[in-house]
């Protein structure tokens, strides 16, 4: 049996309404960027999340450095964030002029906050979290060190689409948050491209600038230098026509995860198959489904071996990429044997919607007949 | 007669068959980077007479990630012009450096003249625009460049298709910076840019770079952004590739149109000297005129869609404030702004529009 990790050819595999929504961009008006499908998408996105304003752009690491400019983030300020992410939560700090702080994890692989005053120095500017792999990280307890020291959070929600916590949308627990529909995303256009959420009308006003060269009104006048760096009509069209389904599609992951949660949590695989602790007030998305695991580079290759396209995300975390240690002054940083030892055992199984129960089944025997051995 | 400036829904419906490139690549599956991007870099390498050619987010970014690929960076300045669009020097701002303006010539082309007094100790590169599908005078640029030691990033955003002496744009200097926005002579329905380039290393670099800095999934040489030119994109600017020339020929041909019809009317209308070892690709139309405002006015009565390419030179502009310009620094390129117009000239009007243009002009001055 095949489990892939990919989805995209099912997704896709009856492309004519999308591709008849499209002729109709494409045709009828002659917008490739911006216009009223833009709009109309951003709009539902904001009444999604619940945030007051809603910005495509080109890329969820796009959008974590437009928010960190529009919070005067820049040369040589310093961001908490974690090392245990996609390597982008960190690029887009760098990409500012800003050097990350790293800070340790906890079991659930989001932000510890009791590390957080620790990591706070006179240069901090901004604390990052990241609801990685679509667990929401602890807002309430990371506000109240951000809160104390006056620092804006924004939030790397990229993987965390429809994450909440006690009912509030991920995204709307500080300054603004970043959203990602690349591909493989829960929400996903056809290429590159990402969300800002903000309540700020100031950063709402400030990346509208930023995304689009700085242009203020129409295209003659620029006050400040920015970027090209929009969300392409044509995947604001298919995202939207995507939309509607947002719900559907991260419930099924929900139900693929509650079943391996039962599964691997049963007495067959203790001291095995570690599970994160999960939250009951918090709604996790699985973007994707990741446990520590006894034996882990084996279990992978076995699997593989029997068609699961099971991954590892990441092996390396970020403070120990060569782009980390190559530093000339090291990244300030708590002490990280939690994120260390959490990347030598991490391993992600299958989640996506378009599995079934059947193939989830043979995800926990094979994982069950690895260990038999 | 109705001439509109531009008129992308007719290359789409013209060219019915981008929808199945877009179906195609669907079917694939892959949406990022991939077989498609990398059939359109070679495709588009050999087009420009390049080894390498690497598929960007934008024609932005194709400036701004070759920058960083040659190493500037804060403290180091870089040579270019204030008449272009506001991101060939946003880019030079992006990525740390100071812009360092030089006036342009008759040919709204950097003046090669001007060069040598602006080139520091500081100087690293130097940004040459072709603007309006025009070469600039690269021969000589060249030579400033050489002396000093300094590299060429061309910006080709509205140039694909030109050359002098046979030489394509993109092989003209060290980088070339292609933009394919929807507007660009070739296009894709989205933003996208292509960097080409004949060095291997600063090739690998640019993979980099466009791609969060990642060797492989797992590992990451330096941190970086996210620039990647789509995998749509790039089937659907393979698939055009091919109708470039034509494009260009039909392009080029209204521009000889408009140069004959114009010809009598100077000093009401100029246009830069056509020099027989250049070949030009028109993205743009533009002559200097007297009068603009109420000539644009009387062909915009009479269905002519004309713009202004473009009225505020960049040094001018509130975003250049920290650049300590002024006006009356650039007086060729000031003049300029008060006097052109870009006349339509894209390949999906007929000879009638354009005859119709000519006579528009043509009864107004008279």
């Amino acid at each position: 049996m095949k489990v892939p990790y990919s989805y995209l050819p099912q997704q896709f595999a009856d492309p004519e309404p999308v591709l008849a929504a499209l002729r109709r961009t494409l045709l009828k008006h002659q917008q490739y960027t911006f216009g009223p499908e833009l709009e109309e998408f951003e709009k539902k996105m904001a009444g999604y999340v619940g945030a007051r304003h809603c910005l495509g752009t080109s890329s969820g690491t796009m959008s974590l450095s437009l928010l960190l400019k529009a919070a005067g983030v820049g040369h040589d300020d310093e961001v908490i964030t974690v090392s245990q992410t996609f390597i982008a939560t960190v690029g887009s700090i760098v990409s500012v002029g800003a050097r990350p702080f790293f800070v340790d994890v906890l079991d659930d692989f989001t932000m510890d906050p009791s590390c957080l005053e620790d990591a706070v120095t006179d240069r901090t500017r901004a604390i990052m979290p990241v609801h990685y792999s679509g667990c929401p990280a602890r807002m309430d307890e990371i506000r109240i060190i951000a809160d104390k020291y006056e620092l804006p959070v924004i939030e790397d929600a990229c993987c965390a689409i429809g994450g909440r916590v006690g009912g509030k949308h991920v995204g709307r627990f500080g300054l603004g948050g970043a959203f990602s529909i690349h591909p493989l995303k829960n929400l996903n256009a056809w290429g590159d491209g990402g969300l800002v959420v903000t309540d700020s009308d100031e950063v709402r006003d400030r990346i509208g600038l930023l995304r689009n060269h700085g242009f203020s009104d129409g295209r003659d006048r620029v006050d400040v230098f920015g970027f090209n760096a929009r969300l392409d009509t044509i995947q604001a069209v298919v995202a939207d026509w995507l939309f509607p389904r947002i719900d559907e599609i991260t419930d099924a992951r929900i139900a693929h995860a509650r079943r391996y949660d039962e599964a691997f949590g049963g007495p067959e695989f203790e001291g095995l198959i570690t599970l994160p602790p999960r939250r009951a007030d918090a709604r996790h998305v699985y973007h994707m489904y990741m446990v520590l695991a006894e034996n882990r580079d084996e279990l992978l290759q076995f699997l593989q071996s029997r068609g699961i396209e099971a991954k590892v995300h990441y092996p390396i975390p970020v403070h120990l990429q060569k782009a980390s240690l190559d530093q000339p002054v090291p990244f300030g940083r708590t002490d990280l044997s939690r994120t260390e030892a959490q990347c030598k055992s991490l391993i992600t199984f299958p989640v996506h919607q378009h599995l079934d129960d059947e193939q989830i089944e043979y995800v926990i025997d094979s994982v069950g007949e690895f260990y038999r051995g | 007669m109705k001439v509109p400036y531009v008129d992308i829904g007719a290359q789409y419906a013209r060219n019915s068959g981008i929808l199945e490139v877009i179906a195609g690549v669907l079917e694939r599956g892959q949406f990022i980077l991939g077989p498609e991007v990398e059939t359109f870099e070679r495709h588009f390498a050999d087009f420009c007479g390049c080894r390498f050619a690497v598929g960007v987010s934008s024609g932005t970014d194709a400036l701004f990630l070759g920058l960083k690929a040659l190493g500037i960076g804060p403290g180091d300045e870089v040579v270019t012009v204030p008449n272009t669009f506001l991101s060939t020097v946003a880019a030079i701002v992006t990525a740390g450096a100071v812009p360092v303006l030089v006036d342009v010539g008759d040919d709204y082309n950097l003046d090669p003249d001007l060069l040598a007094a602006a080139v520091g100790p500081r100087t690293k590169a130097i940004i040459p625009v072709h603007l309006t599908g025009r070469p600039a005078r690269m021969k000589e640029i060249a030579e400033v460049a050489a002396r000093h030691g300094i590299k060429i990033l061309e910006d080709a955003a509205q140039a694909v298709d030109a050359a002098i002496d046979g030489v394509s744009t993109g092989a003209l200097g060290d980088l070339g910076a292609f933009s394919l926005h929807p507007l660009k002579n070739l296009n894709v329905p989205g933003d996208g840019g292509v960097i080409t380039l004949d060095d291997e290393k600063l090739r690998d670099r640019l993979l980099l770079l466009r791609n969060h800095g990642l060797k492989n999934r797992n590992e990451s040489a330096l941190f970086s952004f996210n620039s990647r030119l789509d995998t749509l994109k790039a089937a659907v600017a393979d698939a055009m590739l091919k109708n470039v020339p034509e494009i260009t020929s039909l392009r080029n041909r209204y521009a000889a149109l408009y140069d004959e019809g114009f010809e009598d009317l100077s000093p009401f209308v100029t246009h830069p000297p056509r020099l027989p070892a250049l070949r030009e690709a028109f993205h743009t139309y533009v002559v200097q005129v007297e009068r603009r405002e109420e000539l644009i006015e009387f062909l915009a009565r009479r269905g002519v869609e004309t713009k202004i390419h473009y009225p505020i030179p960049v040094h001018l502009m509130e975003a250049s404030r920290d650049l300590g310009y002024r006006k009356g620094d650039f007086p060729v390129a000031e003049v300029q702004a008060d006097r052109i117009v870009s006349l339509p000239v894209h390949q999906h009007l007929v000879p009638q529009q354009i005859e119709y243009v000519i006579e528009s002009v043509r009864v107004f001055y008279r």
